[in-house]
């Protein structure tokens, strides 16, 4: 299996290529690998893919991908190349369950089958911003939810009443974070918790000062570390990945996606895309687990309409099934909404997404808005409601035809409607000491839960 | 008085303006010269250039310091500008151009400072671009400036790689032949120097400052 | 006491300047200070160690007076960090002055220590040098095997795990490599609790903070080189290292000389910069141990063995901040000679002579142009120590040592520095002990030194 080091030293030696020109020639091996592996939407509009060859193929064409083109370093402008062995090698080292947190509240992670009913593995939250007084009791409620596994950082602007700029100063706002986490797991009677750290930026100094074992974070926590669109990788997160495998903490892709109409094209580049970062986190940075999916481009320029896209929801099942087939890798679903909390839309939307987490095999992850918002961009209930679902969906034996259906069907109601996001601060939807919702939000929960629940899903 | 004893106390009195870093007296003495009709050529040679020297031996003895040779530089430039004014543009050959740095992730700066300002004090211009300088940074300079020099200092052991990275950075666009690289430091010696593929190696600012001028062909 | 967030702060918003302003703004500065408090200049006549009683007080006040007056300039945001002159005196009031370094029974406390003062010293025997892999824990082994040893400093290398160190990924590994041996040989020499100080692979934080692990690295009572730059200039890696290091229990320790030449301009401006820079080490990076003093270019280039006016200018600057300040003092004892040689002793001996007699307390003997594995020898280290307590036990004062120093001088003068050998060359590393042509090189000069007037045992 190559080791970091053989990749860090890649990034020095390497071939020079200008970054356009990476990027021009991504497109055009993406399009030449969609065509040689037939990488193309069915005539039968399928919601979710039930063609296990198709699965096959889109697998094997991210492994050309890889030892035909290689992955960018955008530090040093060159390519890292790999052999065809290095990469069917260095893929079988990845690892089908991971043990996070310590004591009582260590759990594994696994990856899990398709369609079928084991526990779901849960990240709530957060991956969002808060400000600094509200830190450690937000992650409180959101490390009460009992369905947790880990929990994800979060991001601030101000620290001890100073603003986070410069380096110095990241520094100390990323020790801070650490132990924010830290309390709030605590008072969530939850200390052994693991703690995925979210960057405060991506500086490698800020990415190692919160390790410390008393109050930062210990070997058995985390820390994201994504591969970046157009499969590119860059020294800061792989120095952060050297420290780490040393330290013996786990590392998270943020990013293991597809963006349809970015530089890999249509829906088969995103596809391959898709699957080649994934892959791409475990060979550069040992990411043992991501989150991902395919996505398109176009959806995320809009800020009116919300997107409605059954052609994603069949691209990220396929992406999710080459995974499957050919690799052990533990996937969580792309999950969040356009819309903001505590409102219809956005429950319906959580829906329309949580319908794939256990068809594709993936576990749950943050349903925070995409377009965050400070102190507003989610709270429990939300990720409460989508583990409901990706649970219920299990409950009820649906299977990727009938699930093609339950989606079609939430996507009808969520069609034409506008994306709102009425509340501008978690304390105006959301009881944080009580860990509740408010009155209003709860009956807007109740009100789309019938509504799920008459689509034939078993909430019991 | 003969004018060769009018053109000696003209050139004097330039060079003892930059030997007391003084740019005002510097500008009027350059300004005497060209009034009195001697030619600015020898002015440059003898008077500006041999305050250098003078300057170097001072700065040697430790009878000068890093600021004299920035005041000195400051005088000298000053003086130049008046006297070149005199020549005639195809006559003027243009100053020799150095940019200089301490390699990335190494902060040291002493050394590369005390070459820096004999590069300046000895006519050439130069750029300083600080310390941690990337690889791309010293090439976009050099390119800027139309340099005919990068000089690079490193003082610790582990970043001498940055050096050669320069090189290579600059063989991968296209512009080692444009430019001649030196090197300096610590750990640096003449095998790393050879072996990176350098263009030449002192082990002190002096040597330095030879081994840049016999590599552009100028005494 | 001012906190490291405010100096964050004031990198970011303090008002901009271009450094080469900054630089000749800080060349008048000096000079003003000078003329203000009447530094004398260097004469002939001007003793090897500082007899004026008077000076050290009016030279901790230009350094001060710098400070408060001209600030400290961050490079990385080209901004001036200005101080108040209640900050600058609340740093020099409430630090340490002593500190408690490493873990258990190999605790140890740096102190600051008196001019002519009788008390054994602190003592850091190496490295601060390059050395190969192949080489690393057993070397370390031999220093930390020194019984007087305090705490010991790490070393650079150009290789590890047969990759090359180049990239801020291999950087930050072998950072931790760095450590991890050190601390595989100070356990190997049954003093497993020995404070470590990082070296800088590079001086990216990421890299000095890699390093940090309580298991494997740098744990609490353990040390981080994070060095004020010449010129009064600080930078934001170092910084960030700084607060990190803070959060872990990690001290730090400065190289706060000064060096005659640069832009503090002759002894009488490097004197004053050699006071401001330990005060600056200890407001911007918590650094309480600072290796102190004044040099020159050609000390650090080892083209030419430095003596006069240096040995004036860092007697004045030890004794002021021993008097006026807090700072545990450190001297770094840089030979122009490589070890295995006479020069490289006598060079020694007589840095380490000043330095006890100007209460700085023993640090790192190396060549000060460093070689791979021909920086130093435990030999140098040991003797060192058995220099220093020669001084104490002949108790020598200034005027006294002065002399003495004036007259072993002589035995140098017209020496040019020579390379010396590599430590495989003229020290037995399984056997921890030196070459015979070393060793009895080592007896010719402690003979000599005895002869001079210096009490060994």
């Amino acid at each position: 299996m190559l080791s970091l080091l053989d990749i860090a030293e890649r990034t020095q030696k390497g071939p020079k290529i200008n970054e356009n020109a990476w990027n021009m020639g991504l497109f055009r091996k993406m399009n030449e690998l969609t065509e040689k592996y037939q990488l193309h939407y069915p005539k039968d509009n399928p919601v979710f893919n039930c063609d296990d060859n198709l699965a096959d193929r889109a697998f094997q064409a991210a492994v050309d991908f890889l030892v035909e083109t290689g992955i960018y370093c955008i530090s040093t402008g060159r390519i890292i190349q790999l052999t065809r062995n290095e990469v069917l090698n260095t893929i079988k080292g990845m690892p089908k369950q991971v043990t996070i947190g310590e004591g009582k509240d260590a759990r594994v992670l696994k990856q899990r089958r398709l369609e079928e009913k084991e526990e779901l593995n849960h990240c709530p939250g957060h991956h969002a911003p808060f400000t600094e007084e509200l830190a450690p009791l937000v992650v409180k409620n959101f490390a009460e939810i009992p369905t947790a596994d880990y929990i994800e950082g979060i991001n601030f602007p101000v620290v001890d009443g100073r603003e986070i700029f410069g380096l110095p100063m990241e520094v100390y706002a990323g020790k801070r974070e650490a132990t924010w986490m830290r309390q709030g797991v605590a008072k969530a009677g939850r200390p052994g918790m693991a703690i995925a750290y979210y960057p405060i930026n991506t500086r490698a100094a800020v990415m190692l000062a919160p390790i410390n074992r008393e109050v930062g974070l210990r070997p058995s926590d985390g820390i994201l570390l994504s591969v970046l669109p157009d499969v590119k990788v860059e020294q800061d997160y792989l120095t952060t990945a050297i420290v780490w495998e040393e330290y013996g903490g786990f590392k998270l892709n943020g990013n293991g996606a597809g963006y349809v109409g970015g530089f890999c094209g249509g829906l088969g580049g995103a596809i391959i895309e898709a699957i080649v970062a994934i892959l791409t986190g475990w060979i550069v940075y040992r990411d043992i687990a991501s989150w991902g999916g395919i996505f398109s481009s176009s959806a995320y320029a809009s800020s009116k309409e919300i997107p409605v896209n059954s052609t994603d929801v069949w691209a990220s099942s396929v992406w999710a099934q080459a995974l499957h087939r050919h690799t052990n890798y533990i996937i969580f679903m792309a999950t969040g909404s356009h819309s903001g909390p505590g409102c219809e839309n956005q429950l319906l939307e959580l829906a329309y997404r949580a319908i794939s987490i256990p068809i594709n095999g993936t576990n749950v992850y943050i349903s925070r808005q995409f377009r965050a918002r400070m102190n507003a961009s989610q709270s429990p209930l939300e990720q409460e409601w989508l583990y409901e679902v990706a649970a219920a969906v299990m409950h009820s034996d649906v299977n990727r035809q009938s699930a093609g259906d339950l989606v079609m069907k939430i996507g009808e109601k969520l069609r034409g409607k506008v994306i709102e996001a009425p509340y501008h601060d978690i304390r105006e939807f959301y009881d944080l000491a009580q860990h509740r919702p408010l009155p209003d939000y709860e009956k807007v929960y109740l009100k789309v839960k019938e509504e799920i629940s008459a689509l034939g899903l078993n909430f019991d | 008085m003969t004018n060769e004893e009018t053109k000696k106390i003209a050139l004097d009195s330039l060079k003892d303006a930059i030997l007391n870093y003084d740019t005002e007296e510097a500008q009027k003495a350059a300004q005497a010269i060209v009034d009195q009709g001697v030619d600015p050529k020898v002015a440059i040679n003898e008077a500006v250039l041999g305050a250098s020297t003078t300057l170097h031996e001072r700065f040697e003895r430790g009878e000068c310091f890093i600021p004299h040779l920035v005041m000195a530089g400051d005088a000298m430039e000053a003086a130049g500008k008046v006297l070149e004014s005199a020549i005639p543009k195809e006559q003027i050959t243009s100053k020799k151009v150095v940019v200089i740095g301490t390699v990335e992730a190494d902060l040291h700066s002493v050394g590369k400072n005390i070459v820096a300002m004999f590069f300046r004090s000895g006519g050439f211009e130069v750029h300083d671009m600080g310390v941690n300088v990337k690889a791309g940074s010293f090439i976009s300079k050099a390119v800027d400036t139309n340099a005919d020099i990068i000089a690079l200092s490193s003082l610790l052991t582990t970043t001498r790689p940055y050096m050669r990275e320069v090189i290579e950075e600059m063989e991968s666009v296209g512009v080692r032949d444009k430019f001649k690289v030196i090197v300096g430091g610590g750990p640096i010696t003449p095998e790393w120097a050879e072996e990176i593929g350098a263009d030449g190696y002192g082990t002190d600012a002096y040597e330095g400052i030879e081994v840049a001028k016999k590599l552009l062909g100028i005494s | 006491m001012i906190s490291l967030l405010d100096i964050a702060e004031r990198t970011q918003k303090g008002r901009k300047m271009p450094e080469d302003a900054w630089n000749m703004s800080l060349f008048r500065k000096i000079s003003e200070l000078v003329k203000r408090y009447e530094i004398p200049n260097y004469t002939k006549d001007t003793p090897f160690l500082n007899l004026d009683d008077d000076l050290p007080e009016r030279a901790f006040h230009a350094g001060v007076d710098l400070l408060v007056e001209h600030g400290v300039y961050c490079i990385t945001t080209g901004r001036v960090v200005e101080l108040s002159r209640d900050e600058v005196l609340g740093v020099v009031r409430e630090s340490p002055k002593e500190i408690l370094v490493g873990t258990g029974k190999d605790a140890r406390v740096m102190k600051q220590r008196k001019v002519e003062g009788k008390e054994p010293l602190n003592f850091c025997p190496g490295h601060h040098t390059p050395f190969t892999q192949d080489l690393a824990p057993i070397v370390v082994k031999n220093f930390a095997q020194i019984p007087r040893t305090d705490f010991i400093e790490g070393f650079n290398f150009t290789e590890v795990d047969g990759h090359e160190i180049f990239g801020a990924p291999i950087e930050a590994y072998a950072s931790r490599r760095q450590v991890s041996w050190m601390r595989e040989g100070v356990r190997k020499a049954g003093r497993p609790g020995l404070s470590i100080v990082l070296y800088p692979i590079t001086t990216r934080a990421e890299v000095l903070t890699a390093a940090i692990d309580p298991v494997d690295g740098l744990r609490s009572g353990d040390g981080i080189l994070t060095s004020v730059l010449p010129d009064e200039k600080i930078e934001h890696d170092l910084l960030a290292t700084a607060i990190a290091g803070e959060d872990c229990g990690l001290w730090r320790i400065s190289g706060s000389f000064s060096m005659v030449g640069g832009f503090c301009g002759g002894a009488d401006g490097a004197i004053v910069e050699g006071i401001a820079k330990p005060l600056t080490a200890m407001i911007c990076y918590r650094a309480f141990v600072n290796y102190t003093g004044v040099e020159n270019v050609s000390t650090v280039s080892a083209l030419s063995i430095p003596l006069q006016p240096l040995n004036w200018a860092r007697s004045v600057v030890n004794q002021t901040l021993n008097r006026f300040t807090n700072t545990i003092c450190m001297a770094w004892i840089i030979p122009t000679s490589g070890p295995g040689t006479e020069s490289n002793l006598l060079e020694v001996a007589f840095r380490t002579i000043e330095a006890t007699i100007n209460g700085a307390n023993l640090y790192a003997p190396r060549h000060s142009r460093a070689r791979m594995n021909a920086g130093q020898t435990p030999v140098e280290a040991e003797f060192m120590v058995e220099v220093s307590d020669a001084t104490l036990a002949a108790g020598l004062d200034r005027q006294r040592g002065g002399e003495l120093l004036s007259r072993l001088t002589q035995k140098l003068e017209g020496r040019q520095p020579e390379p010396g050998f590599t430590i495989q060359e003229c020290y037995d590393l399984v056997n921890h002990r030196p070459s015979p042509d070393y060793e009895r090189i080592h007896q010719q000069v402690k003979e000599q030194l005895t002869e001079l007037g210096l009490v060994f045992p």
